[in-house]
């Protein structure tokens, strides 16, 4: 029974997948190419952020087409409406990635973010990675208990952003303005990008129960 | 006026074949309730029942009750004639009476049940029941034109018409909309909402959009298996249903996963 409308369901779900996978790619490369001051890399998740944004008009369209024509109800209208949201929020989370890629590049060929820094980042870079990995798997089986879960490892990265913020404050940061800025910034892409990961699993958990998380 | 039905432990059998088993629902007045589910699940079967219609199927009988407004309707004093005329029906293809005019159309009901009435009398109810029914300002220049010359809409508002003249308290509807066109269909469900201020509606109808657009409360029928009676599987708020339906088989039938 409506095979073609099925099947299009099945497929909106895996561009889904595909969208979570590459802005998982893209913070984990960006972090590498802050960290490292890889000019090559950054500048290919600057380039591969077009994809995303190109997945995510594929999807708005899909979606609206699929509402227009096919009359969907329940769970397949909630899985069409929380498409919509959550390919805005993985769209946004390329975004963020970029924009570390972009400072990465910015400071090249020195590193951007300062040693008394550097672990801090990196240990975002890590709860980023975990989360985006966490969230594929809410995604893919539709599991509200990880998707709760996931809202307790975004703690770990609100609290990476304090400390990274006691750092800058501190009267003994001799890094002056610019790199205070960056170090900001760059601390909140990480917490934003988790932001939008954890939005992703709770629009998961309405998805199955109907309910917003 | 409108009548709340209760419907307890009904089962339903033409000769030896059980065609539905075990329904247990509840249906308030001012409501606009409506049956769904593939054909065969006894939704059709099950509304004819309360109005004993489906009784004019030699061999047909019903085992527990159905209470208009807590009063038996298999009860052993009740005329089912008596039971019809509370209870008003309007089926898939619109059938007024071909030879009739429009107006002896809506007025067949009346004169049936040999109400003596006066000439203005019946023409009040001609034109409050025309009104009623969205068909007044179309007909009202050719009320002795026949009621076969009107559209297949049009035709479906008269038996409507016909229907509410006798001011029944509720109104069923098999599949009105089925033989109408889009246009036609909306009409008949924007007359629905107006109709269910004053009487207790309930349609049975193919169409599931049809079922989320006009009505406050959903049943949903499915046979029990292969081979068994048809039963209720979840009754509902309309929107419940269509957003959130408690039973995966609701949902695989509205999601159009089978049926």
């Amino acid at each position: 029974m409506r095979d073609i409308y099925h099947d299009e369901l099945d497929d909106i779900g895996n561009r889904v997948l595909m969208m979570i996978n590459l802005v998982a790619v893209a913070m984990q490369r960006a972090t590498e190419a802050l960290l490292d001051a890889n000019l090559a890399l950054a500048d290919q998740v600057i380039a591969d952020d077009d994809r995303v944004d190109a997945l995510r008009a594929e999807l708005e369209d899909r979606t609206f087409q699929v509402i227009a024509q096919q009359a969907p109800v329940a769970t397949d209208l909630r899985v069409l409406i929380a498409t919509n949201q959550v390919s805005s929020d993985l769209e946004r989370m390329g975004d963020l990635a970029h924009h570390v890629a972009k400072t990465a590049r910015l400071r090249y060929p020195d590193v951007a973010v300062p040693p008394e820094i550097r672990d801090v980042i990196r240990q975002m870079g890590e709860v980023a990675a975990s989360l985006v990995t966490k969230v594929a798997d809410v995604v893919e089986g539709r599991d509200v208990a990880l998707a709760q879960a996931i809202e307790e490892e975004d703690d770990s990265m609100d609290a990476l952003l304090r400390k990274l913020f006691t750092v800058v404050l501190s009267p003994n940061w001799a890094r002056g303005t610019e790199a205070a800025i960056d170090t900001t910034l760059l601390g909140r892409y990480y917490e934003r990008y988790a932001d939008h990961a954890v939005a992703v699993a709770r629009r998961t958990v309405f998805i199955v129960t109907g309910r917003r998380a | 006026m409108a009548k709340r039905i209760d419907v307890k432990d009904v089962d339903i059998y033409y000769g030896k074949f059980q065609a539905v088993r075990g329904v247990n629902l509840t249906i308030e007045p001012r409501s606009v309730t409506a049956f769904i589910g593939p054909s065969g699940c006894g939704k059709s079967t099950v509304l004819r029942t309360l109005n004993r219609m489906h009784e004019v199927v030699p061999g047909a009988r019903v085992s527990g009750d159905v209470l208009l407004d807590g009063e038996d309707i298999y009860g052993s004093s009740v005329d089912p004639v008596n039971v019809r005329r509370t209870i008003g029906m309007v089926f898939q293809r619109p059938n007024p009476f071909p030879t009739m005019s429009i107006y002896d159309n809506v007025v067949a009901g009346l004169k049936l049940q040999g109400t003596r009435m006066r000439k203005h009398e019946l023409d009040d109810a001609v034109e409050r029941s025309l009104v009623s029914a969205n068909l007044w300002h179309e007909v009202r220049s050719r009320l002795k034109k026949p009621g076969s010359g009107l559209s297949g809409g049009q035709q479906q508002r008269l038996c409507i018409a016909r229907a509410i003249a006798v001011q029944p308290q509720v109104l069923l509807m098999d599949e009105p909309c089925s033989a109408l066109d889009p246009i036609s269909t909306l009409a008949i469900e924007d007359l629905i909402q107006q109709l269910k201020a004053t009487y207790t509606i309930v349609i049975v109808t193919h169409n599931m959009q049809q079922a989320a657009r006009v009505s406050d409360r959903t049943a949903f029928f499915n046979l029990a298996g292969v081979s068994q009676p048809g039963e209720l599987v979840e009754m509902d708020d309309t929107e419940k249903i269509f957003s959130n339906p408690s039973d995966k088989r609701t949902e695989d039938y509205i999601s159009g996963r089978f049926g």
